[in-house]
């Protein structure tokens, strides 16, 4: 019998949030351990439990009406900015790259400095955010492909992706987002 | 009157419609029902007025939560001696109806002996425990999520959950088939 994991491992285990690999691996040490079935069994029970709980109790009418009412006068009094400025607030980043490119283009840099900016704990929601930062940045650096840093990656991805990363070959690496992005639908 | 635009119309209907899994998060770190119904209000009239600089790097869900949590806590720093934090067992059951919510709808729904059990064993976790578990069922969070709602490393955020699981299946008896 191999191993037991850690207690907490079993806990993304019954909360059904491991990718389909570890998850694999525990449910075949699962099979020869008694101590870690026992333990899975009580997390599932503990996680049942809290399926007694209404998930979404039903409000008074009155205070959803107050609510209602709150966010009406909320919006009303809200200060009117052009869209672009609330673009450019919310996609700051995009922008600033955006920038960054036409700049190289119109001024005809002849290397431009790779300049695009990702916050440092600036993590994409979606494979295909990746690949267009990963496109932003080819882009901007003449082709020759620097890597975004591992943290843009969704949670857990990066490990995943560390073939291509050694490979040191962004265009295998935009494909393959490219095709599982695809895969996900 | 001022017009509205649509983005104000979407934004307030897409946040009305977390009113109640926000609600009930609140109820149970706060052990009051009025009290969460205003900080339900409070947390999403944070989220509409800060909507502008919401950036979508995280899941909107989380943001949401994220807001009302941290609304409870400051509440709780701030009136630190409100009789509904020790409440004990059934207080969904026996906590005196205010004037303003006689017979609501919700009590009947959370009725039910073994809703009210699993009530009883909620307020027996220590409130950081409780706190991933409510997370976790009315936001929907996977515990990576909750790591960042809460401010913690991922591997305390799971041992919390862990600990409070087990207490919660050695609390509630399994249900009978």
């Amino acid at each position: 019998m191999t191993r037991c994991p850690k207690p907490e491992m079993w806990v993304r285990y019954a909360a059904g949030e491991l990718a389909d690999r570890p998850r694999r691996a525990l449910a075949t040490h699962l099979e020869s351990c008694d101590a870690c079935r026992r333990e899975v069994r009580d997390l599932a029970r503990g996680l049942k439990a809290m399926e007694s709980l209404a998930r979404e109790p039903a409000l008074r009418p009155e205070m959803l009406d107050t609510l209602h009412r709150r966010l009406r006068v909320a919006a009303a009094n809200r200060p009117t900015r052009p869209r672009v400025v609330t673009l450019v607030a919310r996609y700051g980043w995009a922008a600033a790259a955006a920038a960054v490119l036409v700049a190289a283009l119109v001024l005809n840099f002849p290397k431009p400095t790779p300049t695009i900016v990702l916050p440092d704990n600036h993590q994409a929601e979606s494979l295909q955010e990746v690949a267009v930062a990963i496109e932003l940045l080819r882009v901007a650096d003449n082709g020759t492909t620097p890597l975004p840093p591992q943290n843009l990656f969704p949670g857990g991805r990066a490990n995943e992706l560390n073939l291509f990363l050694e490979l040191d070959d962004a265009g295998l690496l935009l494909d393959y987002l490219l095709s599982q992005d695809r895969l996900q639908g | 009157m001022a017009l509205r635009d649509k983005d104000s119309d979407a934004q307030e209907q897409r946040l009305a419609a977390y009113a109640p899994r926000v609600y009930g998060l609140l109820v149970r770190m706060v052990g009051n029902r009025d009290t969460a119904e205003d900080l339900t209000q409070e947390t999403l009239l944070r989220a509409f007025r800060a909507f502008e600089t919401y950036r979508p790097e995280g899941k909107f869900r989380a943001w949401i939560f994220r807001i009302a949590r941290n609304a409870a806590r400051d509440w709780l720093r701030r009136r630190p001696l409100e009789p509904a934090l020790g409440l004990d067992a059934d207080w969904l059951e026996r906590a005196p109806a205010s004037p303003r919510r006689q017979s609501r709808p919700e009590d009947r729904l959370l009725g039910g002996e073994r809703a009210s059990k699993v009530e009883a064993a909620l307020q027996r976790l220590p409130a950081p425990d409780r706190e991933v578990l409510l997370l976790r069922y009315y936001g929907e969070l996977a515990f990576n999520d909750i790591a960042k709602v809460t401010g913690e490393p991922l591997g305390p955020v799971l041992a919390r959950a862990h600990r409070a699981l087990k207490k919660m299946a050695e609390l509630v008896p399994e249900e009978k088939s």
